[in-house]
């Protein structure tokens, strides 16, 4: 991690965690963070990287003494949720999921949210003694700041721990070993991540978009692209939202094909404006965060293989997405689509756990599925090709037949979809559309089916809408 | 669980009590029934939290959430089985339990609890009827013999929980009735004595043995009692009363209400027909705003008292939950309990923040009044309030001030058994005393406390017993001694 230029890593261990896991999860998954942490600072110091990255813990921090002791252990930062939650009003209800929380903390509902009783004062109050804790024990140990006391793992005081009879047999040395060092060494970050920015590919695209960009004006590119250029669009994005805000410019102004194999990442968080044409293919997160830009990625010409029959990127794609498009011709990987909330994807096979958390967008499957679709899936629909139902997670959704609306969207995006990627599979659907259709399956979260339904007999009715919704979504 | 939205959609609600007009003309308890598909819907409140802080509450370690569901899916058969598990004797705690476990309800946070208790009477009441609750004598016996000191419910819990292992128990009762306070302190109108006489039918039908009249340590010697046990239990109860000792005390008409109440009890067993103290056509002034005050101001108007006045120490507790007493403890609230109601609809007061200074007789040594005094406390002690002393007119007083501990003359002398500062008996984690074989179980050892203690109690001292017993136990240990109620 610290190789590949993270700024931060999180050992986050098992003691804590959301309340709306199963009990087998709480109880039964992970290790704990002294074990990671231990490890994690000797690994980093053994390699010379500890200087240049932040460690972060958490999982059930409470007290100022757990602070000092993974400090101790080598973190320089630390997690809180559960204690300060609790401080707060929490109950450990473990109903988060159920949106029936009777402390108000975890639901929108407002008849629930009424009860919420914790002020931001408690909070304070709590991270005061925490803090005054550890002073204490900064103050005992001989230091006059929490920097001085992290790595020391010298000084963390083990002997009762190692006396206890449940200890014995238990050869603790591996946790507790400190690594020989060079004199001065640093035992904690004291300089940053060279993230070797100024060699991304976007720095290019940048200076090559930028009248486009300043002015509105059309600009179309082509470029070679190789896996090391990973998050490529992504510094462009910024650049762009930076000087023309959230709304960006119209689809297509900034329009760039590249050739090649792209890295991690392609497209991430591209807003409206920008068009990425991949031919080549991708490895994953294609499309993260996608913010209103277009992607498409289709197969080189001269490739041999039938491009259905192949995998043209990688897992996670449109992780997050909240608006956009990504038309691929070929298979991607697992959970296509996660928490995808607003765009809109045709692809032409996926893997396992598609859909999964979806809240909103529209994701068309024109090929076979992985098991386990629409696991969690809130909002957004989904249309598969030949579904196979087993492979529905059936907990939150049904598998509808189409409706007018349903056809009309499906005409339009399998029509693009061959227009940006020249498929073949789109193209012998088009040309028998009326039989292409019997094939083709929705999946459509129940939940959204009734919001979107009072939405629309509100609007019909003159209704406020968002008071429709609110009292659809709770009954 | 049951229904994850049942909070938010139904509303707290208990059986209605029978009109006060009609329920003082009687003894028998004063709640109609509520029907089982109300209760059912009742039961669907409960949120089967994460943290259940319902077992916080009850040191017994109910599985409350468990059987209100189960109650919510109409399977009482299994409710009961599942409210068995822990708790022998439900229809005591489901009658008389204060119910610390819906003070401790996350529901009441904010709004009002589940109905803990009231599911918990309805499962039993049931099961009775049913015929669902069936003697479980022991498939295997031990020929290991204990006594068991004491019929009160920390007595017959262990006595029932040690039969079951398969040991030969027999309780020791001194007063001619078993059950303690369950018989003789608490009034007909808040538990029906039948309900423990059917009880008591399944322990002997188990083979627990049971001796009345019997006072240990005076009709047998606590000797004695050792060498023909392997084990002996003590389970005598906090029986010392606090006194008040002021000018008057000694007048004709002034009792204990530990006195009062077995003597009213008394009539309603049959041994005679009318109470040996009466509180008919007189002014009664009953000392004490607890639990016991309240048994005896229902009792009293029942016998026909002229008027009834509750006098207590403390201020009036505020009607809400204060800032000081937050969730999940157990607060110190102004109940209206169902002898309050019939003391407001006779026109009777309660009194708080007097002290009564002097019992006032007439020539032939009666009471005929109190003179009290008001007073300012608790928090650094009760000072009276110059100029605020007054006289009201009584001539039969009731005295339910608590209990300051167990009789140590007799048996606990006898034994030799180690007390400590404040005369309750000293227990190990096995509830063994000092004394090899001896245990203690319930207020003997604790100092007065609840019912469901007491049953939680002796539970864990029959674990104790039994291991000692036989070297191990598959008995239930649900409380060490030290534990105590969350504050």
């Amino acid at each position: 991690m610290s190789k590949a230029h993270a700024d931060v890593v999180l050992i986050s261990g098992h003691d804590g965690g959301t309340g709306a896991s199963p009990l087998t999860s709480i109880k039964h998954a992970g290790a704990p963070w002294e074990l990671g942490l231990a490890e994690t600072q000797q690994t980093l110091l053994l390699n010379g990287l500890r200087d240049r990255i932040v460690v972060q813990t958490d999982g059930q921090m409470k007290t100022g003494r757990d602070v000092i002791i993974a400090a101790l252990l080598g973190a320089e930062e630390y997690g809180f949720a559960t204690a300060p939650l609790v401080v707060s009003g929490c109950v450990m209800m473990r109903v988060c999921h159920l949106d029936t929380c009777p402390v108000g903390v975890a639901t929108q509902n407002p008849v629930l949210r009424e009860r919420f009783s914790g002020r931001p004062e408690f909070v304070v109050n709590f991270f005061e003694f925490v803090a005054e804790e550890v002073r204490e024990y900064l103050a005992a140990l001989g230091f006059r700041s929490l920097d001085e006391a992290i790595g020391r793992i010298d000084l963390l005081d083990t002997e009762r721990a190692v006396d206890h009879w449940k200890a014995s047999g238990l050869d603790l040395s591996p946790i507790l070993h400190r690594p020989e060092l060079p004199a001065g060494a640093a035992l904690r970050c004291v300089t940053t991540q060279d993230h070797g920015l100024e060699k991304a590919l976007d720095n290019t695209l940048i200076q090559l978009a930028g009248s486009a960009i300043a002015t509105g004006e059309k600009v179309t590119l082509e470029l070679p692209i190789r896996n090391v250029n990973r998050t490529v669009g992504t510094m462009l994005g910024h650049e762009l939202t930076r000087r023309r805000g959230a709304d960006g410019l119209p689809d297509d102004t900034i329009d760039i094909t590249f050739t090649g194999s792209a890295g991690n990442s392609f497209g991430a968080f591209v807003p409206k404006g920008i068009t990425l044409r991949l031919v080549g293919d991708a490895n994953d997160y294609v499309g993260k965060g996608l913010s209103g830009g277009r992607i498409s990625v289709r197969p080189d010409p001269a490739a041999p293989f039938e491009p259905e029959q192949q995998i043209i990127a990688g897992n996670v794609i449109l992780y997050g997405a909240t608006s956009g498009e990504l038309f691929a011709r070929g298979i991607v990987g697992e959970r296509f689509c996660v928490r995808n909330s607003g765009a809109t994807a045709v692809v032409e096979g996926v893997g396992d756990h598609a859909l999964e958390y979806m809240t909103g967008g529209r994701a068309v499957i024109l090929g076979g599925t992985g098991r386990n679709i629409a696991a969690g899936m809130s909002g957004g629909i989904g249309y598969v090709l030949d579904l196979v139902p087993e492979r529905v997670n059936p907990e939150m959704v049904e598998i509808e037949p189409l409706d007018d609306a349903d056809r009309a969207f499906l005409r339009d995006v399998v029509e693009r979809h061959l227009a940006e990627t020249g498929s073949t599979v789109a193209e012998k659907l088009l040309a028998d559309w009326e039989g292409s259709l019997e094939r083709i399956s929705k999946i459509m979260p129940r939940d959204y089916k009734r919001v979107l339904t009072a939405k629309a007999r509100a609007e019909a009715e003159g209704r406020d809408v968002d008071e429709a919704i609110m009292a659809a979504s709770q009954s | 669980m049951a229904d994850p939205k049942g909070f938010l959609t139904v509303s707290r609600e208990l059986p209605q009590r029978r009109p006060v007009d009609v329920r003082i003309k009687s003894w028998s308890e004063v709640y109609e029934s509520f029907g089982r598909d109300r209760l059912e819907k009742q039961a669907s409140r409960c949120m089967d939290c994460g943290i259940p802080f319902c077992h916080q509450g009850c040191p017994l370690g109910n599985l409350i959430p468990e059987w209100n569901d189960l109650v919510y899916r109409t399977d009482w058969r299994e409710a009961i089985e599942r409210l068995h598990a822990t708790n022998n004797f439900p229809e005591f705690t489901g009658k008389l339990c204060p119910a610390p476990c819906e003070a401790a309800c996350v529901l009441g946070i904010n709004q009002d609890p589940v109905t803990i208790k009231r599911v918990e009477a309805e499962i039993i009441d049931r099961a009775w009827a049913e015929g669902w609750v069936a003697p479980q004598p022991p498939a295997v016996r031990t020929g290991r013999r204990v006594a068991v000191i004491g019929s009160g419910p920390a007595g017959l819990a262990a006595a029932q929980q040690l039969t079951r292992a398969g040991h030969d128990v027999t309780v020791y009762e001194r007063d001619d009735r078993i059950g303690g306070l369950l018989r003789y302190g608490i009034p007909e109108f808040k538990m029906e004595k039948r309900h423990l006489d059917r009880r008591l039918g399944q322990m002997r039908a188990e083979g627990t043995e049971f001796k009345t009249s019997v006072n240990v340590g005076v009709d047998v010697t606590a000797e004695e009692l050792r060498e023909r046990y392997d084990a002996v239990l003590l389970a005598g109860g906090a029986t010392v009363r606090r006194d008040l000792p002021v000018p008057g005390r000694e007048l004709a008409g002034v009792y204990q209400a530990m006195e009062y109440l077995p003597d009213a009890n008394r009539v309603q067993e049959g041994d005679y027909a009318e109470p040996k103290i009466t509180a008919a056509g007189k002014h009664v002034v009953v000392i004490g705003g607890g639990d016991t005050g309240a048994d005896c101001i229902g009792t009293a108007i029942r016998q026909g008292a002229a008027s009834v006045t509750q006098l207590e120490i403390m201020p009036q507790p505020p009607a809400e939950r204060p800032g000081s007493q937050p969730w999940p403890t157990y607060p110190t609230l102004y109940k209206m309990e169902s002898a309050h109601e019939e003391l407001a609809d006779l026109g009777g007061d309660r009194l708080y923040a007097l002290s009564t200074v002097e019992f006032l007789g007439d020539a032939d040594g009666n009471v005929r009044a109190l003179k009290v005094v008001g007073v300012e406390g608790p928090e650094t002690g009760f000072r009276p309030i110059p100029g605020t002393e007054r006289e009201i007119p009584a001539q039969l007083v009731t005295l339910a001030m608590g209990f300051l501990g167990p009789q140590r003359e007799g048996l606990l002398e006898q034994l030799g058994v180690e007390l400590d500062q404040r005369g309750n008996v000293v227990r190990d984690a096995t509830y063994a005393t000092s004394v090899e074989g001896v245990f203690v179980a319930g207020d003997m050892g604790r100092g007065q406390s609840l019912i469901v203690w007491a049953i939680a109690e002796g539970r864990a001292a029959a674990a104790g017993v039994d291991t000692y017993l036989t070297g191990t136990t598959a008995l239930p240990y649900p409380i060490p001694p030290t534990a105590r109620p969350i504050a």
